[in-house]
């Protein structure tokens, strides 16, 4: 019997896949489709860049993920102790975790130029009006997901930034209410370990989902508006 | 049907809302904490004040009296300030700035608490001198050790972590 | 196998070559034309071709396109997304990851970690960059209003914009006798409310950054220094 050429395994494959979902056409369609040349401009790229900056993100952040320990408990704690281990003892660690860190800036920036170009060229007008409070609810996301990663390593600068953000936000009137938001916040009376645990768990998982989930949408309605008109 | 639904989401919705509300953590309980000065209060000058802490095994904390702001009575402070004004008057203060709980810092040469986060400031007496902090500081109940005259009394908690 | 024929560009391998049409002009006759799809000659026969799908696989998920502006431009005012318009995003990812990884290499003051946290340690916390107009803004008022009102305020305006643009909008193009309300970018006045709140946000920043020694004279709790 003759081996089959490679070439010939992988036609049958995408002939198998034809004929369950029209996927070379899918793949045309989606490849090259016709983009208007005013999309050339350098500041229509700033979007992208936003995307490939969260999605660098989430790979260091799940590599992170697996030395860090969320635990605040004692002094030093282990999540302070696993995170000098990541900087100083894991292979190429202080490398995933500085460039965690430096594309979390790069990223605020980024998410601010896409923003001016969209309101600077006025891409918010109809029919892309709830693209755009997609896109703002995405910056909120984006700025609680560095409030709550600014805690993680559990060093004085986090514990005291993180206090004095927990108490404006424990401002709320009447105070029962900020009493209220201030103890959920914390998991207690006290800055203390359940806080740690509950912005962990708030970075790692409730926020991650979220902004995948509002990322998909957020391209679902550039797909079906198509790139906006030069102004 | 809109009434299922209601249903469905508040017998859903009610645990997760209850299980987010934070229990007391086991071993967490008041008491009257012992403090040791760097001086008796009797060697204090007018004038002047001794920071202490919150002692750390066990890992405790102090509960103030009275507050304004963002203090409140009840609430937590890891330090405070033994003061005696010009009039040799002893307060003890929680170390929380009442704008927003930074620890306040004595100026030594200005006589006052001076805080480093939003730059207010106290008189000695607890008052406010310069905003944006808009209360005094809050007092903690104490009362001197008879044994030792370094010591003080202060109402705290054990906080179990 | 042989027979492969489907439709669309990318297929195109398998089928026979297309003839490239000559065209003359000014002289230069037999120059090979651009090929009316310019792309990767990539199709479901060839090695890459679960990279092309791999690339695609993305719009794909994101569903049907609707209707678009290129669909009634004429050709030479649009081109394919794939090579044309996708080629410099894999070089700005290698230009962003390389300036991450240099920044990560060589500037580790912001990354050194200060002694585990402890409530009894007297630290100055002061918040990162794109924080710190929020914080200079703080010391500006009475904190409930700076705090709680101001930012939801403007975040609130921020995401309802699109609906103030187009319902105050022309009102004030009519009462302006403009003839129209341009986007902001040819617009006076949301054009300077853009610049202006840069502006507002940019000033806090360097005040705060000014340091503590910076002091300016202010309404309320003058005066009000840097962080």
């Amino acid at each position: 019997m003759a081996i089959p050429h490679p070439r010939d395994i992988q036609l049958a494959v995408v002939n198998w896949l034809d004929d369950r979902y029209p996927f070379t056409k899918a793949v045309d369609e989606a490849l090259y489709q016709r983009v208007p040349n005013f999309a050339n401009a350098f500041y229509y790229c700033f979007g992208g860049m936003v995307f490939i900056l969260v999605v660098l993100q989430l790979l260091t952040g799940i590599l992170l993920a697996l030395y860090y320990v969320p635990d605040a408990s004692g002094n030093p704690s282990p999540a302070y102790t696993s995170v000098n281990y990541i900087q100083s003892t894991v292979y190429l660690g202080w490398l995933i975790r500085g460039v965690h860190f430096w594309g979390a800036n790069l990223l605020i920036i980024m998410v601010l130029l896409h923003m001016a170009r969209v309101y600077w060229t006025g891409s918010y007008r109809a029919p892309r009006e709830l693209n755009w409070m997609v896109g703002v609810t995405m910056l909120l996301i984006i700025l609680v997901f560095s409030l709550s990663g600014y805690l993680l390593p559990w060093d004085n600068k986090a514990y005291f930034a993180t206090e004095v953000t927990i108490k404006i936000a424990g401002l709320a009137p009447p105070p029962q209410l900020g009493v209220f938001i201030k103890d959920l916040l914390q998991g207690g009376s006290v800055l203390g370990p359940p806080t740690l645990q509950r912005f962990f768990t708030i970075h790692v998982f409730v926020l991650p989902a979220l902004i995948v989930l509002l990322m998909y949408v957020h391209f679902r309605f550039i797909r079906a508006h198509g790139i906006s008109e030069p102004m | 049907m809109a009434s299922l639904l209601t249903a469905t989401v508040v017998i859903g919705g009610a645990p997760i809302v209850i299980f987010l509300w934070p229990a007391p953590p086991k071993g967490q309980k008041k008491t009257s904490i012992k403090v040791s000065l760097t001086k008796p209060i009797s060697q204090i000058a007018n004038a002047d004040a001794v920071k202490f802490d919150a002692p750390t095994s066990p890992n405790s904390a102090f509960i103030m009296a009275d507050g304004g702001g963002d203090n409140a009575a009840g609430d937590l402070a890891f330090g405070g300030f033994v003061v005696k004004d010009a009039t040799g008057k002893v307060n003890v203060f929680a170390i929380n700035c009442s704008h927003l709980g930074c620890s306040i810092a004595l100026n030594t040469d200005a006589k006052t608490f001076d805080c480093p986060c939003h730059g207010s400031r106290f008189h000695l007496d607890g008052s406010v001198l310069h905003g944006p902090a808009a209360n005094p500081l809050s007092h903690l109940n104490w009362k001197q050790d008879d044994a030792n005259p370094n010591t003080i009394m202060v109402d705290g908690i054990t906080l179990g972590f | 196998m042989d027979e492969l024929k489907k439709e669309g560009p990318g297929a195109a391998v398998s089928a026979p070559a297309k003839e490239v049409p000559l065209v003359e002009s000014d002289g230069h006759v037999g120059h090979t034309l651009e090929p009316e799809w310019k792309r990767l000659p990539i199709g479901p026969d060839h090695i890459l071709y679960p990279v092309v799908v791999g690339l695609a696989l993305f719009p794909i998920l994101m569903g049907d396109a609707g209707h678009h502006l290129a669909d009634d431009m004429p050709d030479d005012e649009t081109h394919p997304f794939f090579p044309d318009h996708f080629w410099p995003y894999p070089i700005i990812a290698v230009v962003m990851l390389i300036a991450v990884g240099l920044l990560a290499a060589f500037v580790q003051k912001n990354l050194q970690l200060e002694p585990s946290a402890d409530p009894r340690a007297v630290t100055i916390p002061r918040p990162d960059w794109y924080f710190l107009f929020l914080f200079q803004l703080l010391k500006l008022g009475p904190e409930l209003f700076m705090a709680l009102v101001i930012p939801p305020v403007v975040l609130g305006a921020l995401i309802l914009f699109p609906f103030i643009d187009s319902i105050a909008g022309p009102r004030m193009a009519k009462r302006l006798g403009w003839k129209s309300w341009p986007v902001p970018g040819r617009n006076i006045i949301t054009g300077s409310i853009f610049v202006g709140g840069l502006a507002v946000v940019a000033l806090l920043t360097l005040w705060a950054l000014a340091g503590p020694q910076f002091c300016l004279p202010w309404i309320i709790n003058s005066p009000v220094c840097g962080a």
